[in-house]
């Protein structure tokens, strides 16, 4: 396992007009669940064929430990990958399909079958050890993909790209969890690349929001979702995202915009920042705990806050927040509370 | 399934086109010739039935077998050689790039000329006297001579037929070739596989299924070839490129032996359709399994 670090990484296809990434920092430590969030466009393809090796960096560098990876073929810098779909040999059963990455690189005989057989274990695919790739469900056989990624013990990093896109959803839920258990298990590096802000938060140790070539912020999922580095961050992330006032409608000084939670505030008819509200709903969080949404129409646009659904349709009324984040020229310059 | 079985069989009107003009295209031709094959035609309005005496005449004919043989040999020979060549000019094309489209373009044309005028082109291609092949070949001191020696004869055959044929193989790899995902090359190459490992673990296996349809074309071609060998060497010299259509067509249309020549037909189909079903069947038997 690595350190990996993204020293200033910048990338031009060429004949491009703009840089598809531009001054890259990033620094992923050991052992670390990492998630690339980002909306498509936003670069996340590019970044992961630079770390795989299929690129390389046009300015800056990547580091491995310390050791200069940039300009090396993606077999020589000890990378697995795990695709948006399963990538197997179809011709080869679940063993042998476990055993090539080691055998390729002339482990010895020993050695691979103890290696297949731990990430058998580790990944609950014993029983399929004999079968071909064809007469495996899907999400069986990514899971043979995710341990022919893992099944080096030498490798530096892990890559999974959007590993979760084909497998159905009631089944998304445990293949993340299983994903999760396994990173811990072995203490790999892995980064997790995904438009899914769910997956992310609740993959990642630490999560970086990429947008438009750049990081806009990296942090823990507590920290994305509760302090926003950028107006961007706290749209993007939540479902609904962020809800934005300039700083005069709740008597704040600071900043200029204030971004807040939906959960931040509260239906209150003697209220601040009043409105007529336009729908209610039920919603989910991502542990599948129900709560109220409810939509008013203000001067300010649309806002979402969290409350009881028995409120009409057409209602006038107003909301009351408790807490917010400040922004200035979109960057965060503070947070506070209100009573 | 419901106990409830509605009696209409009007769907069956549905059907009616499709079972006459199948019959009229196939089944009513064919049975002519099996009706043929069984009988002795003296003249339109004489004739015997003889059952099954065609069959056995022409299974035990000398020249019938000497052609069948020659036949299973040739196609053999330009299979063996058109598939895995066709393979590797396929992998040989960039995948992409500008000179993608001529290529395939410039490969595309043998396919485009009749098959009587290839065999004219190699007809006087190969000539000794003022071919450029022919000529050229004598000129490095290798005596060749297509119409007067069997073996050059059926060197000249099977060059032209691969001339003619490799393209289609090429074509078809490589639109097999350019349909796999591109995350299966990035797989292969963080594992460490080596090219042949690549061919032989992540492409073959795709192209499993335009394989299948190159080699049962270039089969059922091959095995039918007439128009080509016909016009360059005409059968000869002797009999040693007379392949079962030529066979066949002397003994309808020049002796006019419908009877025998109708049960060579039979004959010939009934291989055709083993040889097809022979192959398919293991190959997707083993695919199954």
């Amino acid at each position: 396992m690595a350190r990996i670090t993204l020293e200033n990484i910048g990338f031009h296809y060429p004949g491009a007009v703009q840089d598809t990434l531009s001054g890259l920092n990033l620094e992923i430590a050991n052992g670390e669940a990492h998630a690339l969030l980002g909306a498509s466009g936003a670069g996340k393809t590019t970044l992961l064929n630079l770390l795989s090796g299929l690129l390389s960096p046009t300015a800056g560098k990547l580091l491995f430990d310390g050791q200069d990876v940039s300009q090396l073929a993606g077999h020589a810098r000890n990378v697995a990958q795990v695709f948006q779909f399963p990538v197997l040999y179809e011709s080869l059963s679940v063993a042998e399909n476990l055993a090539f990455p080691l055998k390729s690189r002339g482990v010895a005989a020993s050695q691979i079958a103890e290696r297949v057989d731990y990430i058998c274990d580790e990944l609950a695919i014993s029983p399929l050890r004999e079968h071909k790739p064809g007469a495996l469900s899907l999400f069986e056989k990514q899971l043979v993909a995710v341990g022919k990624a893992l099944v080096r013990a030498d490798l530096s990093l892990v890559l999974l790209d959007e590993p979760l896109t084909a497998v159905e959803p009631r089944i998304k839920w445990r293949l993340r969890q299983t994903l999760r258990k396994v990173q811990e298990d072995l203490g790999v590096t892995m980064i997790y690349v995904t438009h899914d802000q769910t997956e992310a938060l609740t993959f990642a140790d630490r999560v970086s929001v990429l947008t438009a070539g750049g990081i806009l912020q990296t942090g823990t999922p507590a920290e994305i979702y509760e302090t926003p580095g950028h107006e961007f961050v706290g749209h993007f992330v939540g479902s609904p995202g962020m809800n934005f006032v300039p700083n005069s409608a709740l008597n704040v000084s600071m900043g200029e915009r204030l971004g807040f939670r939906p959960e931040w505030a509260v239906i209150d008819e003697s209220g601040p920042v009043q409105g007529v509200v336009t729908r209610t709903r039920v919603q989910r969080t991502h542990d599948s705990i129900p709560y109220g949404l409810v939509t008013l129409a203000t001067l300010h646009g649309e806002l979402s806050v969290r409350g009881a659904t028995d409120i009409e349709v057409g209602t006038n009324t107003a909301l009351r927040v408790h807490r917010y984040v400040a922004f200035a020229d979109q960057q965060k310059v503070g947070e506070g509370e209100l009573v | 399934m419901s106990s409830f079985k509605p009696h209409n069989n009007r769907a069956w009107l549905g059907v009616l086109p499709v079972v006459l003009i199948v019959a009229f295209s196939a089944v009513i031709p064919l049975m002519t010739v099996v009706n043929y094959s069984v009988q002795d035609i003296l003249d339109l309005n004489t004739r015997f039935f003889v059952g099954f005496e065609w069959y056995r005449e022409t299974l035990n004919d000398p020249r019938f077998l000497a052609a069948f043989l020659r036949q299973v040999v040739f196609s053999l020979t330009v299979l063996m050689i058109e598939i895995p060549l066709g393979i590797a000019v396929a992998k040989s094309i960039p995948k992409t790039g500008r000179l993608t489209p001529f290529i395939l373009i410039l490969l595309a044309l043998p396919l485009l000329i009749p098959w009587n005028v290839v065999a004219t082109i190699w007809q006087i291609f190969a000539r000794p006297d003022i071919g450029l092949l022919g000529v050229g070949v004598n000129a490095l001191g290798i005596s060749y001579n297509y119409t007067a020696e069997p073996l050059h004869a059926w060197l000249t055959l099977v060059a032209m037929d691969v001339w003619h044929w490799t393209s289609l193989v090429v074509l078809l790899t490589f639109a097999g070739l350019t349909s796999i995902p591109l995350p299966f090359y990035q797989a292969a190459e963080l594992d460490g596989a080596n090219r042949w490992q690549l061919f032989t673990l992540v492409e073959l296996p795709r192209l499993r299924g335009v394989l299948i349809i190159a080699v049962l074309l270039r089969l059922m071609d091959s095995f039918m070839i007439y128009t080509e060998p016909f016009v360059l060497t005409g059968g000869g010299p002797g009999n040693a490129t007379t392949f079962l259509s030529q066979h066949l067509a002397t003994m309808a249309v020049g002796q006019f032996d419908l009877g025998p020549a109708a049960a060579f037909s039979v004959i010939y189909f009934l291989f055709i359709l083993l040889f097809c079903w022979l192959f398919y069947t293991t190959v997707v038997k083993r695919d199954e399994s």
